[in-house]
């Protein structure tokens, strides 16, 4: 061996110096982070592992106007899955279990595959008590399953509702960017009162706090939840409905298509609305199945669509009151003036009238008898633009302003219209079917029960609304706020005509068959003629005649004469509503009011 | 009975306390470390469910790991010196065959199996390459400063860099390069062999940046030669040699798959890649700073137990210490690797033979950088590089090897009075 040392002590020197000084360097970097910056890291090492949780609130629920419970929130079961756990072999069986369609499983993973492994991922809500106990049971094989108890919709009352109400769904991208207050997996207000209302009955949000791993694990609760703050339930809803005759009007609309309207006419509060055929809420409370959402599209009475406030026709001769209370506003006509009928009326063709030869004929007979050449003649008097702008002050041919979002307008044609659809030479001859609700004009049903309405208080009341108003967590009251309704017409034009609906029942008229003993009933019927098939059969209505407390409109579509069809499904609810409880009735002896007329 | 350390070995010396023939203090040091190994891998790894069998797979490497320090030590100091050639070229027939048959684990090929047992050939190259350099370096007719023995010494280092590098680990090539710095330093290499050995390696790592940054330290070379003084025809040829080098690295990272060049890049910019390292080396200052003084005591540090830092028992092992013992307990572990490498250096300093005198320094230039890179990484100075701290970090081979390098020097120190 060799036995050259190594001397070079200058070396040596030069190594320990880089030791001492690194050394140096890391201990100054040790002391500036655990001493100098201590409060600044251990500060953020807290924020690292304390994650804040949502509590969702209950929403509010829904009352009918005498308080009875319409909507509430029950519990629940939604499966689970924690996709660090779990075994995809299992998805088959579970799929099975849940009732899910086959591969569900792995598009709900695959969706939520950008998430922590370690977030339990809802893969289907509303599950039976059964699907549970058998996850339960087999817990040992199915690891990473698990569930929890959720609040669903549940509709108590046996009332449907299901074009008021409304119901939830899971909230979009683009809502959950619109609102903060939304996070992924969230329930919002899809339609009807639950969309309206959505502020107010979603409630406030809480938070608890839960340490959490690097992997979003939960470990515990931080400080015992004591820095949890909870949510706040969201308002009641006390709705203007009456739960009872909302169930016959649901009832006797039942295999039929058409719609219901009833209204307080001094609140404009909305007492049973109803468009058949409806749905089921209770399939829409969670997650809908595929198989339900087909069934619905593929109806052809299409039951999602409200026709109770966008189903457009034209009124018939339920128009004809308008008309004449318009006319005797104008002046144009008086409760004396009569008008020639001939069995119809002649304007560049024959328009024929019903039920033979009238004669000469003042306002409140020819609502009484319903005679078209009465309202022909009178369209002329009242004219065109005239009849657009005092539709207009009676919600009719515009939106109502219903607290929901699903409403259409319909059409009150005017000049412009015909200028735009026929020319600037527009055949006159087309207003001589508007005086008898015909032609061009389409009306949904809540705007002629609203007009209804308005009639029956003598031309004043409130926007149409379901909501009557709010109660606190004490089960304070405080009433909605709506906008006040006044068409400005004389209060004698609308006695006429309401003497002349009250004859349609009680006279000779067209709907004597809606006499209730006791009880003073003023209505009209109509029939909207339809090219594609039988005719939509229409009422209005609203009793008692001496003050009244509802007013009604009743749509049966394709079924033929008003008074035959519609008429008595106002009746029932008419009888419902003032004769429940046995309540006296102070109405006037019938007869003693027609010998006045 | 017998002292077992009073034994003579021949007719001249006899020894008569501990102290002369094992380094107390370093040994004791080192025991230390170990022991704070426990403390830290138990405390990472208890609330994990894949991992929580480390503690005990670590528990037998130590066992098995001071059983074969043991051995080493008892060797006959000769066998070292024989060894090195056929060790070096074992390793690097392992290190072949790592890239053949190796198992890929986190992005690298570093790991051969044989049925439950597993082991990083790059561990054993680190051994093998420090005997087989100091070897080479302390024969008589070595000429440091002569280009052919610089060639040669660039050779015995460059082969296992190069095959590290394919695996693709640079933290262990790294480690190489601290290697042969530190070895031909140590060896007597002139300011100019040093500059011959060292630009190859500045332009190799300048061209992983990119041109530019390739063409810059072209121009420092430039420089040397010409500060150097040196023909034109030399300088011309030392030019020519680190502009292939560069391009070598260009030819290199085209054939590794884009997954490892990828990896490469986030080495290089780990902000390029914040969810990746990026995010480990905030998590990891965060862990160590909110360690404070003293720490928030053992199985108490939230960032450990909620496993904010990933690999925490093995390259950000640091960092349990750091919080869970706070500042004394980070100025602690400093201290003892200090007194480490001072005696290591002290072994050095003190061996007749300038094989062994190498061997020292090579080992100690391998336990420093480990320490540099795994250390300045946590607390960061340094960018993230997978590197295990000696002693400390979880993990078999490194365990092995570090007791190994431990036993030779023990080894040398036993029979540094000795002469044949």
């Amino acid at each position: 061996m060799n036995s050259e040392r190594v001397t070079n002590i200058n070396r040596s020197g030069i190594l320990i110096t880089i030791i001492v000084f690194v050394a140096l360097v890391y201990t100054v970097r040790l002391f500036q982070l655990q001493i100098v910056e201590h409060t600044r890291f251990d500060k953020e090492s807290t924020e690292n592992s304390v994650k804040a949780i949502d509590l969702t609130p209950l929403r509010g629920v829904f009352y009918d106007r005498n308080r009875e419970l319409l909507v509430e929130n029950t519990p629940a079961y939604t499966i689970r899955i924690t996709p660090a756990y779990y075994d995809t072999s299992n998805n088959r069986i579970l799929e099975k279990i849940a009732g899910l369609d086959p591969g569900a499983i792995r598009t709900i993973l695959k969706k939520n595959k950008d998430y922590s492994k370690f977030t339990p991922i809802k893969i289907k809500r509303g599950v039976t008590f059964t699907s549970v106990a058998w996850v339960e049971e087999n817990s040992e094989l199915l690891h990473g399953v698990d569930y929890i108890i959720e609040l669903q919709r549940g509709y108590p009352a046996g009332v449907h509702g299901s074009h008021i109400f409304g119901y939830s769904k899971e909230v979009s991208k683009n809502q959950i960017n619109a609102d903060q207050y939304y996070t992924a997996g969230d329930l919002i207000g899809y339609n009807g009162i639950e969309r309206k209302y959505e502020s107010v009955i979603r409630g406030i949000k809480g938070k608890t706090f839960i340490i959490v791993d690097s992997k979003g694990r939960e470990i515990s609760k931080f400080k015992e939840g004591y820095q949890d703050i909870p949510s706040i339930k969201g308002i009641d809803l006390v709705l203007g409905i009456d739960a009872e005759i909302q169930r016959i009007a649901e009832e006797n609309l039942k295999g039929k298509a058409g719609a219901v309207v009833a209204i307080e006419p001094k609140t404009g509060q909305i007492l049973a609305m109803v468009s058949a055929p409806d749905y089921d809420l209770n399939e829409f409370s969670y997650v809908t199945s595929r198989d339900y959402l087909r069934q619905l599209a593929t109806n052809p009475d299409k039951p999602q669509f409200n026709r109770a406030t966008m189903s457009l026709h034209p009124p018939g001769s339920t128009f004809k009151v308008l008309c004449a209370a318009i006319a005797l506003d104008m002046g144009v006509i008086d409760e004396n003036t009569t008008l020639y009928c001939a069995g119809g009326f002649t304007f560049g063709r024959f328009f024929k009238c019903h039920g033979g030869v009238h004669g000469s004929i003042n306002v409140t007979r020819a609502i009484e008898k319903s005679c078209n050449s009465f309202f022909y003649q009178l369209i002329f008097k009242i004219g065109l633009d005239n009849l657009h702008e005092y539709a207009k002050r009676f919600k009719v041919g515009v939106k109502t302003g219903i607290d929901i979002f699903e409403e259409t307008g319909g059409l009150i044609p005017n000049t412009k219209y015909y200028e735009k659809t026929f020319g600037k030479n527009w055949p006159q001859g087309v207003l001589v079917s508007l005086g008898i609700g015909q032609g061009e004009i389409s009306l949904t049903p809540l705007q002629l029960a609203f007009y209804t309405a308005l009639i029956a208080n003598d031309g004043k009341s409130f926007s149409p609304h379901i909501v009557k108003g709010y109660l606190d967590e004490n089960k304070n009251f405080a009433p909605n706020v709506v906008n006040e309704v006044n068409t400005g017409l004389k209060k004698s034009a609308f006695e006429i005509v309401k003497k002349g609906m009250f004859l349609v029942v009680n006279g000779a008229g067209t709907a004597t068959h809606v006499r209730i003993p006791g009880i003073n009933v003023a209505g009209k019927t109509g029939t909207a003629q339809n090219p594609h098939g039988k005719d939509h059969a229409w009422f209005i209505g609203f009793a008692p005649f001496e003050d009244p407390q509802i007013a009604i409109c009743v749509l049966v579509e394709n079924s033929g004469f008003g008074g035959t069809h519609a008429a008595p499904i106002a009746k029932k609810m008419f009888e419902s509503y003032l004769l429940r409880d046995k309540k006296e009735i102070k109405g006037q002896d019938a007869k003693s009011l027609l010998a006045k007329n | 009975m017998r002292n077992p350390f009073l034994r003579r070995t021949d007719s001249r010396q006899v020894y008569y306390t501990v102290n002369d023939r094992f380094d107390l203090s370093m040994f004791i040091a080192v025991l230390t470390l170990l022991a704070l190994v426990f403390l830290a891998i138990y405390s990472s790894t208890q609330n994990t469910v894949i991992e929580k069998g480390n503690f005990l797979k670590q528990s037998i490497a130590v066992v098995f790991s001071l059983v074969v320090f043991t051995v080493i030590y008892n060797l006959p100091t000769q066998l070292i010196k024989k060894s090195s050639v056929p060790l070096y070229i074992f390793s690097i027939i392992l290190l072949i065959a790592v890239l053949v048959a190796g198992r890929k684990v986190g992005g690298a090929k570093a790991w051969l199996y044989f049925g439950s047992f597993s082991f990083q050939p790059a561990e054993l190259a680190k051994v093998a390459t420090i005997l087989f350099l100091a070897n080479f370096l302390s024969r008589n007719q070595t000429q440091i400063d002569s280009i052919k023995d610089i060639f040669y010494t660039l050779s015995i280092s460059g082969v296992p860099v190069l095959l590290i590098l394919m695996e693709p680990d640079l933290g262990s090539s790294l480690v190489f390069a601290g290697m042969l710095v530190t070895m031909v330093f140590w060896k007597g290499i002139s300011l100019f062999g040093l500059f011959l050995v060292l630009s190859p390696a500045l332009v190799m790592g300048a061209a992983l940046f990119g041109g530019l940054y390739f063409f810059l330290a072209l121009m420092i070379v430039l420089a040397g030669l010409i500060f150097f003084k040196r023909d034109l025809f030399f300088s011309g040829s030392i030019l020519a040699v680190n502009i292939a080098a560069g391009f070598f690295v260009d030819f290199v990272y085209d054939v590794l798959s884009p997954h490892q060049q990828k990896r490469i890049a986030s080495f290089l910019d780990p902000s390029s890649d914040p969810l990746g390292s990026g995010y480990n080396s905030i998590q990891a200052k965060i862990a160590i700073g909110s360690g404070g003084m003293f720490g928030k005591g053992f199985l108490s540090g939230n960032q450990t137990q909620l496993q904010f830092i990933p690999e925490q028992w093995t390259d950000f092992i640091f960092c349990v210490i750091g919080e869970e013992f706070g500042f004394a307990g980070s100025i602690t572990i400093m201290v003892l690797y200090l007194i480490l490498f001072i005696r290591i250096l002290r072994i050095a300093n003190m061996s007749k033979y300038q094989f062994h005198s190498l061997v020292a320094v090579g080992v100690l230039s391998v336990f420093f950088t480990h320490f540099v890179i795994n250390v300045g990484m946590a607390i960061g100075i340094i960018p993230v590089i997978g590197i295990p701290l000696p002693f400390i970090s979880y993990g078999g081979s490194s365990l092995l090897i570090n007791m190994t390098m431990l036993g030779i020097l023990f080894n040398i120190y036993r029979t540094r009075k000795n002469y044949s």
